[in-house]
């Protein structure tokens, strides 16, 4: 197998082809993994929000608490103001789905199913909807349509404004979606090449191929311990403008 | 007028613009590019295409380079005139 193929094969989803009578179900690997990170999140939420009275339960939830107020008070608050509390449950769920998701791809046969344009763009429609949804809230509708013409515009520039003003906001979303992708699919391919290096060497020269193998894998787990940072903080700056997103259209008068 | 101090969130918002300004030329450019292919018009409207994106790239980072500059203004004198 060539290496553009074997790095094509890891990177790509692969569908099982599940089929229910004449029906095809789209089973794939990225979807299992999807399934699997939701059962996780669903266990983790419901063990955090339960207060037993064994010391992991307790731990558990402390940390659960900790979360939600490093949440509120990191992110929604700053970006959002006090109005952003009712929408507080969204963004945590959507912090710890993203991690999760990011994560799964560290552990063997699992799949990082945000290095898939169609999962992180789903999750952009998400917020690309919460944004609208404020907007509409809060300013109704003539009021949110108003958004779109800053303060001061002159009336014949209107016309021009108003489409690039829509544009613009739907540019934010396709970026947010854009942008975790990018950085996940990226970091999957270089950690992946750096492993092919190896064989690609030992291919030419197996004396060669065996010394390449201790820079190479000094590079690798560098490497991996950098897209565990990445995880992360890629996790975290999704979050955080999505609330500077809404943010900007909640306080846009 | 000197841009700056940024807070914690602009910074976020400047990490954006780059790739803001990248998919507004694309945008740009796959119209004009699609628009030409059905309108048998090559290579006009794929010109016309790159250069509103780019147009509309630079009218994302200096919005978003005044909304900063007058938030930092605000918090200078002490007030808040909102984000936008």
């Amino acid at each position: 197998m060539e290496v553009s193929e074997t790095i094509a094969h890891h990177i790509l989803d692969h569908d099982f082809g599940v089929m229910v009578g004449t029906l095809h179900l789209p089973i794939t690997a990225h979807t299992v993994t999807m399934v699997c990170v939701s059962l996780v999140l669903l266990l983790t939420g419901i063990l955090m929000a339960r207060r037993g009275k064994s010391i992991f339960s307790r731990l558990l939830h402390t940390a659960g608490e900790e979360y939600v107020a490093f949440m509120r008070d990191g992110i929604v608050i700053p970006g959002m103001g006090v109005e952003g509390k009712q929408f507080l449950s969204y963004f945590c769920t959507l912090f710890l789905f993203i991690l999760f998701s990011n994560l799964a791809g560290l552990i063997p046969q699992m799949k990082t199913i945000t290095s898939n344009i169609s999962v992180t763009g789903g999750l952009a429609v998400c917020s690309g909807a919460l944004i609208v949804y404020c907007g509409l809230k809060f300013h109704g509708l003539w009021g949110f349509i108003k958004t779109f013409v800053p303060g001061g515009t002159p009336w014949w520039l209107v016309p021009l404004i108003f489409p690039l003003e829509v544009i613009s906001l739907l540019i934010r979303v396709c970026v947010l979606a854009i942008r975790l992708f990018a950085n996940m699919l990226s970091g999957h391919m270089v950690l992946l090449s750096l492993l092919l290096i190896i064989f690609i060497i030992g291919g030419m020269s197996k004396i060669a191929g065996t010394g390449s193998a201790i820079p190479a894998m000094g590079l690798e787990i560098f490497m991996t311990l950098l897209e565990l940072l990445v995880a992360f903080l890629q996790a975290y700056v999704f979050t955080l403008l999505t609330s500077i997103y809404v943010g900007l259209v909640i306080h846009s008068h | 007028m000197a841009l700056g101090p940024f807070s914690a969130k602009d910074h976020v918002v400047i990490t954006t613009l780059g790739l803001e300004f990248a998919v507004a030329v694309a945008l740009g450019t796959g119209g004009g590019y699609w628009a030409d292919r059905h309108y048998a018009t090559t290579p006009w409207l794929t010109i016309i295409g790159v250069l509103s994106g780019f147009a509309l790239g630079m009218y994302i980072v200096v919005k978003e380079a005044r909304r900063m500059g007058r938030t930092t203004t605000s918090d200078k004198n002490g007030k808040d005139h909102g984000s936008i």
